[in-house]
């Protein structure tokens, strides 16, 4: 054989392996591995490195810090119009393997309350007035109740925790962990900034059917933060207060008691170790 | 700053083909921080385009960046593994390494590939061309097409050095530690 016969064999030995041959090609070559038992060991020694490759060197994950920064690069926009209406036909959609967000009631829901909440939303921050001193919950309450009247508007919308966190990380100075509490029947819608005490503070906002829960997350030391075991009502609305060691939370519901109840626990549950009831 | 249009189409591709795409940064630049500075530019550069463009193969598409970004960094970072890219065209014309299909010491090989840390040296070692076929193909799964749509060759110059790889991988175990 010359040169020229080796390298086409071997060329063609590797397009059989991965599978780049054609029916009639592949048709052929089984017909050689069968009449040329060296062609056939070759095959075999050749699929063993191939296999020992992808054992070895496997498609690694990219570092969770470096999928948060990427999805940062986009995280300001409201949520993107629900899949069906998607703008871009050309694009070829991979499907999501990591992500959640593109669970498509989630996505509609938020996108319902974006459309409403978007051209008021980016107005919203700055008209909500910083906290004066006084009790917190009472602050959080009239924010809640601003923000009914307004759809219930988010800085950013997305029932995505790895999309939400690190936008509102970059713009609050207070961040613990979000829950993820779609399985117990609260799916995050989104998240905003809150002014409490001239600070921006974020606030997370969850679903529960047709109703909306809003969880605050304050420095522990909060003036008003730490309150009573049981849910208050104030104005109307239901009020849950508890902490744990670093953080103290402010959730205010349309919804009533008994489920507002529900997604404290779910939520001190989620949330990471089990911390004692709020002291008065 | 890039269009709303550009952002919803950035988030349909760019997050599934993550792992790829710092999977073949990290083989190309053997260094995790500067791979993930390697995806992160990708990233935005992908975002910027796609305020232009529409893409019909995700995939390649933005390994293509990738791998563009990440030579140019190399080339800018790390003068001494500059060794083959004046050499690329050689590599290519090049006889295929004799003794490709008799292997005189099939139990060496098959042992060696057993021992990952010991392959993954053998990988990490393979000339640049070489390499970057091998992974775009044994890890991120391109077929041959799309290895040459990223890479801008042709496809008979894909297949040769995705052949040449393996047998030189083959050659670099068989011949003992």
């Amino acid at each position: 054989m010359t040169d020229r016969d080796v390298d086409e064999r071997l060329l063609r030995l590797n397009a059989a392996l991965d599978g780049e041959l054609d029916a009639m090609g592949s048709l052929e070559f089984e017909r050689e591995m069968r009449d040329d038992p060296a062609l056939a060991a070759e095959y075999r020694r050749l699929t063993t490195l191939r296999n020992a490759v992808r054992r070895h060197a496997p498609r690694e994950a990219a570092p969770q810090a470096l999928a948060d920064r990427i999805a940062a690069l986009t995280a300001s926009a409201p949520a993107a119009p629900p899949p069906q209406a998607a703008a871009a036909p050309t694009a070829t959609v991979v499907p999501f393997r990591r992500r959640a967000w593109l669970d498509s009631r989630a996505l509609a829901m938020a996108a319902s309350f974006a459309i409403l909440g978007f051209a008021v939303g980016a107005g919203l921050t700055s008209l909500r007035a910083p906290a004066s001193s006084g009790d917190v919950a009472q602050h959080l309450v009239s924010d809640f109740a601003r923000a009914e009247i307004a759809g219930q508007p988010f800085d950013v919308a997305s029932s995505d925790r790895h999309t939400v966190k690190p936008w509102l990380a970059n713009r609050t100075t207070v961040s613990g962990t979000i829950v993820d509490l779609a399985p117990e029947g609260f799916p995050l819608v989104g998240g905003r900034v809150t002014i409490v005490d001239r600070v921006p503070t974020p606030t997370l906002v969850y679903r529960h059917n047709e109703h909306v829960v809003a969880v605050t997350e304050l420095p522990v030391d909060t003036k008003g933060a730490r309150g009573t075991c049981g849910i208050e009502t104030i104005d109307g609305y239901h009020v849950a207060r508890w902490s744990d060691a670093n953080l103290a939370y402010v959730a205010v519901s349309d919804m009533d008691e008994k489920a507002l109840g529900e997604f404290v626990e779910a939520f001190r549950r989620g949330g990471g170790p089990a911390t004692e009831p709020a002291k008065p | 700053m890039s269009s709303p249009i550009a952002e919803q189409r950035f988030r349909e591709i760019v997050p599934p083909l993550l792992d790829d795409a710092y999977s073949l940064a990290k083989w190309l630049c053997q260094n995790q921080t500067d791979a993930e500075d390697i995806v992160q530019d990708a990233a935005l550069r992908a975002l910027q385009a796609l305020s232009t463009v529409s893409v019909d193969r995700p995939k390649p598409w933005f390994l293509a960046i990738v791998r563009n970004v990440a030579m140019t960094f190399m080339a800018r970072n790390r003068r001494k593994t500059v060794a083959y890219v004046g050499d690329m065209a050689d590599l290519d014309t090049l006889d295929l390494p004799e003794g490709a299909d008799a292997a005189p010491n099939p139990e060496q090989e098959l042992i060696a590939l057993q021992d990952g840390e010991r392959l993954r040296q053998a990988i990490a070692g393979l000339p640049s061309p070489f390499l970057e076929t091998l992974v775009m193909r044994d890890i991120n799964g391109l077929s041959y097409r799309e290895i040459a749509e990223a890479t801008e060759t042709p496809v008979g110059t894909v297949m040769s050095r995705l052949a040449r790889a393996r047998a030189m991988l083959a050659k670099t175990l068989r011949s003992g530690p």
